[in-house]
């Protein structure tokens, strides 16, 4: 087939001239719309920092997946709004320990699900718990729900969950968190047992409307929500994983409420635009200076010793946490049973002490390798770090990671020294769960083996006295600290503005528990 | 023509096999379990093996790379890791809103730019053609994050005119949404063009046709929009299609600053978590774009101007 362009229905001449046209016809002014504005009309406007990843409790990747099931699914009790860590009842009427391992429920009557999935009943609260910890589910969220047994249903409303043995973490994580949201047994079985993206059924307060991947997930009120009623019409959740541009965007009025960096704090603290208001939130994350006891170059304690002393985390506060941001004393952060008063070396550098530790342990020109991720926080960090260790004459190599590579950092067995950060959920037993012998290898990357530890992390779950179990904790932290293998650093800070019109609810970490969101 | 058509496409084919083939070598080689990266640390050890069977990542890298090049050939990029959901919808999902971002930069800054070196070429030597100038080069060389920064905090937080973040809702509104990014990322191609057009119209305004035309007592407008500019924008053509490759690139941050969805933000977000599949999707369309449109921009050159089509 021979195809003779110049006989085409546009010509050279005529397509030039044609795009002359179009230019001029471009250059033409254009009248835009006027602006969307935040909180206008009842919608809320909120920033996430990233998007969503599953509908289905059973796979949900964590905060990002919670702030939405949290607002369309129920749970027996949810986390309470305020800076005490506390529960509220949701989709129980009563909820009551009978023993260490029997916790028994009563539903509440006006719960439905959408999609004619009928009324909330104690079989869809079995299936959701004991589907968590099925091993056909393969849920990665298993470990939240602990020992649990099975959920013995006693009437239409009414259960009893049963437990292998007692877990003091289901008031903290299993039933307030991810694993406690109740979903349609009916709706789940029809659709082979497992949700991806779309909602199968809800009901909790707001229905989710539509979502738009990487661009925003709309909340609508549920019509058929019979508790109290939310106070927005529509919640919008935007992913923006940069915090300055979220900043950015709260102060053009389009957000309504959003975390903001720790080097912004200061500013924000002077005032907040458009009448707005900051929080300041402790966060439960914990960052952390490890060492890797098996590496050759640091089996000498007092060399080890000598780099705790030498660290100077409030410098560290200033220089990378903008000052916002507090010493931690361990693991567990401030509120939850089992942190510290105090850490057992201070958190200001004590230079002579490190000078006469290091002169003990014999070692002379240590040179060492310091890991780190690609974030400014960490970099700042190192360098501090760097520059402390040299005033005892110790030299570092700061390695930036990109947080790829540095997450696979379990099999480096040439892993020296390694500034880390985990996140947490509110019970000391998640804290813990990575520093056991059991995780050498995989999450604890200072390779710290210690079998009073391991008994305490194996033992403290079960306790149901919060005092004895704090005292616990507290000797866990002290075995990790006495080891040499870590300087804890800071729990960091949950900074957040809302505007004007917005009353949040957060939970004592500052996790948005958009449900209870109110209008000023 | 056909054949310098058959031709062009062929090679574009061959870049499309190699950068793709690169792009699936080279991910593999960053350090970092993918399983692991993908699935977390609770993850158990069946669940990892599971994955990495489904991901064929327990497979030598040539016979991964059959399985992918198969897959493709049957139109099957995969599954997501995360969502579950398909692989194509998620790029073509995307997709589009990439494809506004780079039109609305492209149609603007061309438009200018054009208009720009057409006046500076027609005034040359004069104080306008220097102003233009130097307004050309400042376009240039504004680093075009510094551009999106502050666009967004005066056009954005401070006047107000212009939204911050999204893609918007609606035809207007997703206008608006793209007023600021095309601006960033479209200003040194404003410059560029401008550079571009008034040396080529300089050219032209030098040739024996446009003597003639004012020998004929012509108007200066006429024969600089008619005859001068028609040729002078030919270079544009070709510029613009290679341009395509830059401007994804640009993309990528512009959708980062303005929150935008799009095919950059779906690469940065996929490498970071090792999301093989979306990473080759993301990857092959994005490819598959630049060198179609640097194909389409030599094909309507060569149509333009058969000189091109000779010169093999």
């Amino acid at each position: 087939m021979k195809i003779e362009w110049t006989k085409a229905a546009v010509g050279r001449r005529g397509f030039l001239k044609g795009a002359t046209a179009l230019g001029a016809a471009a250059a033409l002014p254009i009248g835009f719309g006027g602006r969307a504005v935040a909180a206008e009309g009842g919608t809320l406007r909120v920033r996430s920092y990233g998007d969503m990843q599953s509908i289905d409790p059973a796979f949900s990747k964590g905060v990002i997946d919670e702030e939405i099931h949290a607002s369309i699914y129920n749970k027996l009790i949810q986390y309470k709004p305020g800076r005490e860590w506390d529960w509220q009842l949701d989709a129980a009427s009563m909820i009551e320990q009978v023993d260490p391992t029997h916790i028994k429920f009563a539903l509440r009557d006006d719960i439905g699900f959408t999609g004619g999935h009928g009324a909330m009943t104690a079989e869809d609260v079995k299936f959701s718990f004991e589907r968590i910890v099925a091993e056909a589910t393969e849920s990665p969220n298993k470990p939240d729900m602990g020992p649990l047994s099975h959920v013995e249903v006693t009437g239409e409303r009414e259960g009893t969950i049963v437990l292998n043995e007692p877990f003091a973490p289901l008031w903290t994580i299993a039933l307030p968190y991810i694993t406690g949201n109740i979903v349609s047994k009916n709706a789940w079985e029809a659709a082979g047992g497992k949700a991806t993206t779309d909602p199968l059924a809800e009901s909790g307060p707001y229905l989710r409307a539509s979502w738009s991947p990487k661009e925003k997930t709309v909340l609508t009120r549920n019509p058929d929500w019979k508790g109290e009623a939310p106070a927005w019409d529509t919640i919008e959740i935007l992913p923006i994983d940069d915090e300055n541009t979220a900043e950015i965007a709260f102060e053009a009025g389009e957000l309504d409420f959003t975390r903001v960096s720790l080097g912004s704090v200061a500013r924000y603290r002077d005032g907040v635009p458009n009448g707005g208001t900051l929080l300041e939130y402790p966060s439960l994350y914990y960052a952390w200076l490890g060492m890797n006891l098996d590496h050759p170059k640091l089996q000498n304690q007092k060399l080890r010793q000598a780099i705790q002393h030498a660290i100077d985390v409030p410098m560290i506060m200033e220089a990378a946490y903008f000052g916002a941001a507090e010493p931690s004393t361990g693991i567990i952060a401030p509120g939850l049973a089992g942190n510290r008063s105090k850490s057992l070396i201070p958190p200001q550098a004590n230079f002579e002490k490190a000078a006469e530790l290091l002169a003990e342990s014999g070692e002379t020109n240590v040179t060492l390798k310091l890991d780190t991720l690609n974030k400014t926080t960490f970099t700042t960090a190192a360098q501090v770090i760097q520059a402390t260790l040299a005033q005892i004459g110790i030299t570092l190599e700061v390695n930036v990671l990109e947080s790829g590579a540095f997450w696979a950092s379990a099999d480096n067995e040439d892993l020296q020294l390694v500034l880390n950060r985990y996140s947490m959920t509110p019970d000391p037993y998640y804290a813990t769960a990575w520093f056991t012998s059991e995780q050498v290898g995989h999450w604890n990357w200072e390779r710290f083996s210690n079998e009073e530890f391991d008994k305490i992390h194996n033992s403290a779950y079960q306790e149901t006295d919060p005092e004895k179990r704090a005292v616990m904790y507290q000797r866990a932290q002290d075995l990790m600290e006495e080891s040499g293998a870590y300087r804890f650093l800071t729990h960091e800070a949950s900074p957040m503005v809302h505007s004007a019109g917005v009353v949040p609810a957060l939970r004592p970490d500052g996790l948005a528990l958009l449900r209870y969101f109110g209008k000023a | 023509m056909l054949l310098y058509a058959i031709r062009r496409f062929g090679l574009a084919l061959l870049i499309l096999l190699v950068a793709v083939t690169a792009m699936f070598l080279m991910i593999r080689a960053v350090p970092g379990d993918p399983v692991q990266i993908m699935l977390g640390p609770r993850a158990t050890p069946e669940l990892q093996a599971q994955l990495t069977a489904e991901l064929a990542l327990d497979q030598p890298i040539w016979k991964q790379l059959a399985i992918f090049y198969g897959n493709l050939l049957q139109g099957d990029l995969g599954i997501d890791v995360f969502s579950g959901r398909s692989v194509t919808d998620i790029v073509f999902r995307q997709l589009p809103h990439t494809l506004y971002l780079i039109f609305a930069s492209i149609i603007w800054s061309a438009t200018l730019g054009i208009a720009l070196g057409a006046y500076a070429a027609a005034h040359p030597n004069t104080f306008i053609d220097r102003a233009a100038a130097a307004l050309s080069v400042s376009f240039v060389a504004a680093p075009a994050f510094v551009v999106a920064l502050l666009s967004l905090l005066i056009f954005a937080v401070h006047l107000q005119w212009f939204p911050a973040i999204g893609a918007g809702d609606g035809f207007w509104d997703r206008l608006n949404h793209l007023v600021l990014p095309a601006f960033a990322i479209g200003l040194s191609w404003v410059g560029y063009i401008a550079r571009l057009v008034r040396a080529s119209m300089l050219e032209v305004l030098g040739e024996s046709h446009i003597r003639t035309a004012r020998a004929f007592g012509l108007s200066e407008g006429r024969i600089v929009m008619i005859y001068a500019l028609r040729i002078a924008i030919l270079p544009v053509v070709t510029v613009i299609g290679v341009g395509m490759g830059f401007l994804l690139s640009s993309a990528v941050f512009a959708e980062i600053v303005f929150a935008r969805p799009g095919l950059g933000k779906l690469v940065i977000d996929s490498i970071t978590t090792r999301n093989y599949p979306i990473v080759m999707g993301s990857v092959l369309i994005s490819t598959a774009l630049f060198v179609v449109s640097t194909a389409l921009a030599d094909l309507i050159n060569a149509w333009l101007d058969p000189r091109a089509r000779s010169a093999k």
